[in-house]
């Protein structure tokens, strides 16, 4: 009997002995269990807009203690592995090659840009030790910090970054952002000079991004690979699941503290939201990236979860219309598709309230922010601009192009009944992610779902709205207001002067309305950490001023935070 | 052996007639690698020599030959987007979409052969009726409702289980560990093939209970639950071998939903993302490698016929 019972059952049994195995394996659930008691809305922008700012008083009110975990958290503690997850892990590390966004994730842990940003929005050196201009902005002299190596030990000198700045110059994808540089000369083994050929008042922002990342000269241009000077280490990257790091025991900008405190970052690709919050819940990860807005919500009124919100660096959700094609080449029907969208409800119904509608791409909190007369919902001007339209050109017929996102095209079909309900006959055509640039570079397009832009100053955005942009300037408008506004924002160094420059544009943008813009993501762009993980938005720079927090993505440097 | 020879020549022809269709249909998509190589901002001129760099402006006879040719020689090509070999982005997913298989097998077996056993012996009986109803309902809940829910229960709430694989070890190196993040992602696979064995496996056997020399044991003393293991199980199992071989094959491709739901860098995950990606060469590589597991595996089934039933193995002599 006893043997006949055995066998019966001994599938059973080994289901069972695999399910305790795997119940009773391994340890570390608990990392991160919801223990702290925090939670917290970052926000860096002291003038960050309003519902931002009721958000975060309303996350306040929540915590115990007034800790802010995002900015502070107590004393920091040396070790732990933090598992970071993410959408997804790009297609490789090249700086020469246009770096996808889950990659430049990976790149925060692993590089220094020659230039950071302060809490104010100014830039400042990080991996140079200084930029000084001439008087008219024409030549740019950068010295390096002494003594400075990359991961593989080689030194971070004039060579080097002579090397990395004329292979990012010449590469055809991406050399655009420095088309004014007219060279590159080595002065002496720790100072560059940048000779440009107009004025550019505004570099060192520029360098705050890819033109800026440096790596060991011998490495430039290979894709699966990332040899910088950050503090921490490409271990390995295993494409489509994400890399692991560790710690640089060498790393330049240690200082008394020892920097960085963690022993490792594990950047992990987890495709589903569902998956990514529940990874989070059940303390598998420390943090992942791009909260849904249902998920702050929910996650805004527990302790258990810290939730950090953008703060004037975010992306921005917009349809670009090619000014060159009918019907869209005419400003009644672009002015129409402005006016026929209801951005509040938008807001409301898929953002919960916690984006600010946009009228360019510069955000409400930014300095550099002008109010304008961008159109504003009234569908009975919308209905009036196309008849007026159709009555002297004929029907207006347009395709949208969405990528096949829910996201997206939940959004986009709302959009597509407000242009609708204007009069104008829209048909919705879903491209595949990834696909959205070569039909706008092509000028094979009439209306396009975008996101993008949110950098801290605007110049980083000049080649995609001023003439000289040529296949960039996605809208293919030319106006000369928006050239001498992008002019004066790039070359002169007065703030004034710039502010007065950008002002212009966006004054362009309510006049001619090359793109139709739809809200700023600063309430919803984000990340959703344990509450022991500290200090993501609390960074210092080697000068020991403050880091601005998120750069536009909610891109941040890891190397001030730590686990406990 | 001829036989054996035969079905091997066959499985080369399906893997060849497949990889051929794909190539074809691959071919025939609007999307230019060359461009996708280059990059948007590419000029025409850099586009223009990727494309001979590649051979693009062949015929797709010439290119289909011409990859064929690197494939005898163990090369499957290079991804577009992240420069690796497609062999190693296969070599590094494969495993895991493997042992994902087949504990989902063990698993699914392991429940479901006791519980039609079981069931077997009182057709309509309380146990058959409810696990025929939780079979069902299983059955009928998509993976990745269960998978969510499983999760939520396993991971969340009783912290029991990981939610995701955030750094599956490799069975030699930490299996506990292994078996701890690998565990959930299997149950789910296999709740949904519980209920196609278990009612294939109990339908057989209560026919296999009417066969004259089932009867002449029974009559001879043998409890039923003996003649149920010893003389019904196995002839009884012809069909649950032949879903096995499908869904085993089926679950290579096929685990696509929970490999993306659990974080899984399988195959079905580096399939569907070099689709999105038009990443050409990794998808033509992980069709030939999907198509020659699935017609391998059902030429195991093929073998195991004659294994599990002599009436077989003597009608092909």
């Amino acid at each position: 009997m006893m043997q006949r019972g055995f066998r019966a059952w001994s599938a059973v049994v080994v289901t069972i002995a695999l399910m305790a195995a795997a119940c009773g394996g391994g340890e570390g659930t608990d990392d991160g269990a919801a223990v702290a008691d925090d939670t917290a809305v970052g926000d860096t922008g002291a003038d960050a807009p309003d519902a931002a700012d009721d958000e975060s008083d309303a996350a306040d009110d929540g915590s115990d203690d007034g800790v802010d975990p995002a900015t502070d958290g107590g004393t920091p503690v040396h070790g732990g592995m933090a598992t970071y997850g993410i959408i997804s892990d790009g297609t490789g590390f090249s700086t020469t090659d246009a770096v996808q966004e889950g990659a430049i994730r990976i790149i925060g842990a692993l590089n220094d840009s020659l230039v950071a940003i302060d809490e104010n929005g100014e830039w400042a050196p990080l991996l140079a030790e200084s930029l000084t201009p001439n008087d008219d902005a024409t030549v740019w002299t950068i010295g390096l910090r002494d003594g400075v190596t990359f991961h593989d030990g080689v030194p971070v000198d004039a060579a080097a970054v002579q090397a990395n700045l004329d292979a990012f110059r010449a590469s055809p994808t991406v050399g655009f952002s420095l088309s004014v540089v007219e060279s590159i000369e080595v002065v002496d083994p720790l100072t560059v000079q940048v000779n440009m050929r107009s004025p550019w008042a505004a570099f060192p922002h520029t360098l705050i991004g890819q033109p800026g990342w440096m790596v060991s000269p011998e490495t430039i241009g290979l894709n699966d690979m990332f040899v910088g000077t950050g503090p921490f280490v490409l271990e390995s990257w295993t494409p489509g699941d994400g890399a692991i790091t560790v710690r640089n025991d060498d790393y330049w900008a240690a200082g008394d503290d020892d920097l960085p405190y963690l022993d490792g970052v594990n950047f992990k690709v987890i495709p589903d939201q569902s998956a990514r919050r529940q990874a989070l819940e059940a303390g598998d990860i420390d943090a992942y990236y791009a909260p849904g807005d249902l998920d702050i919500i929910d996650f805004m009124a527990t302790d258990d979860i810290q939730i950090i919100v953008d703060s004037g660096a975010s992306n921005e959700i917009l349809y670009i219309l090619n000014t060159t094609t009918a019907p869209t080449d005419d400003v009644r029907i672009r002015r129409a598709m402005a006016h026929a969208i209801d951005q509040e409800l938008i807001i409301s119904q898929f953002r919960s309230d916690l984006t600010e509608p946009a009228s360019s791409f510069i955000d409400p909190s930014s300095k550099w922010w002008a109010d304008t007369e961008y159109p504003q919902y009234d569908p009975e001007e919308a209905q009036a601009l196309v008849a007026a339209y159709e009555a002297e050109v004929g029907p207006a017929e347009l395709t949208l192009f969405a990528s096949n996102i829910d996201s997206v095209l939940e959004v986009s079909e709302v959009i597509v009944s407000f242009w609708e309900d204007a009069g104008i006959d829209v048909t919705l055509e879903i491209i595949q992610p990834g696909n959205e640039v070569p039909p706008v570079i092509g000028d094979a397009f009439q209306a396009i779902f975008w996101a993008q832009f949110g950098a801290v100053d605007p110049d980083g955005s000049y080649v995609f709205f001023h003439s000289s942009g040529g296949l960039l300037n996605w809208s293919n408008l030319v106006d000369p207001r928006m050239d001498e506004g992008f002019d004066l924002g790039r070359e002169s160094f007065d703030e004034a002067e710039r502010a007065r420059g950008y002002a212009m544009v966006q004054e362009v943008f309510a006049d001619q309305v090359p793109m139709i813009w739809i809200d700023h993501l600063s309430g919803v762009e984000g990340v959703a950490a344990q509450p022991d993980l500290n200090n993501i938005l609390g960074g210092t720079l080697p000068d020991g001023r403050p880091r601005w927090g998120f750069l536009s993505g909610s891109y941040f440097s890891w190397d001030d935070i730590w686990i406990g | 052996m001829t036989v054996v020879g035969l079905r091997i020549a066959r499985l080369l022809l399906v893997a060849l007639i497949v990889s051929f269709f794909t190539f074809v249909l691959l071919d025939a998509s609007p999307a230019d690698q060359a461009v996708q190589q280059a990059g948007f901002g590419a000029t025409p001129e850099v586009v223009d020599q990727i494309r001979d760099d590649l051979g693009l402006d062949d015929g797709y006879l010439v290119r289909y030959g011409r990859w064929l040719g690197d494939v005898v020689q163990g090369d499957l090509g290079e991804s577009v987007v992240s420069g690796r070999s497609a062999t190693s982005l296969i070599r590094s997913a494969l495993p895991k979409t493997i042992e994902l298989m087949v504990l989902a097998q063990i698993m699914a077996l392991g429940i479901s052969i006791p519980t039609a056993i079981h069931a077997a012996q009182r057709p309509g009986g309380l146990a058959d009726r409810i696990s025929s109803g939780l079979a069902f309902g299983f059955l009928a809940l998509p993976a990745f409702v269960l998978g969510i829910y499983l999760t939520f229960v396993f991971a969340v709430k009783w912290d029991l289980l990981p939610a995701v694989a955030t750094d599956i070890p490799g069975l030699d190196e930490d299996p506990l560990e292994n078996l701890r993040q690998m565990f959930l992602p299997s149950l789910v696979l296999a709740l949904n093939l519980v209920a196609v064995y278990l009612r294939l496996l109990r339908s057989d056997l209560i026919d296999t209970m009417q066969q004259d020399y089932v009867l002449l044991a029974r009559a001879r003393g043998y409890t039923r639950r003996r003649v149920l293991w010893r003389h019904a199980f196995r002839p009884s199992s012809l069909s649950l071998v032949t879903a096995i071989g499908l869904n085993t094959a089926g679950l290579i491709g096929g685990a696509l939903i929970v490999e993306f739901l659990f974080a899984i860098p399988g195959m079905g995950r580096l399939a569907i993302t070099s689709v999105f990606s038009e990443d050409y060469a990794v998808v033509q590589a992980t069709v030939l490698v999907l198509t020659l597991g699935f017609v391998l595996i059902n030429f195991v089934v093929d073998l195991a016929y004659a294994v599990i039933d002599p009436r077989i193995r003597h009608g092909a002599r």
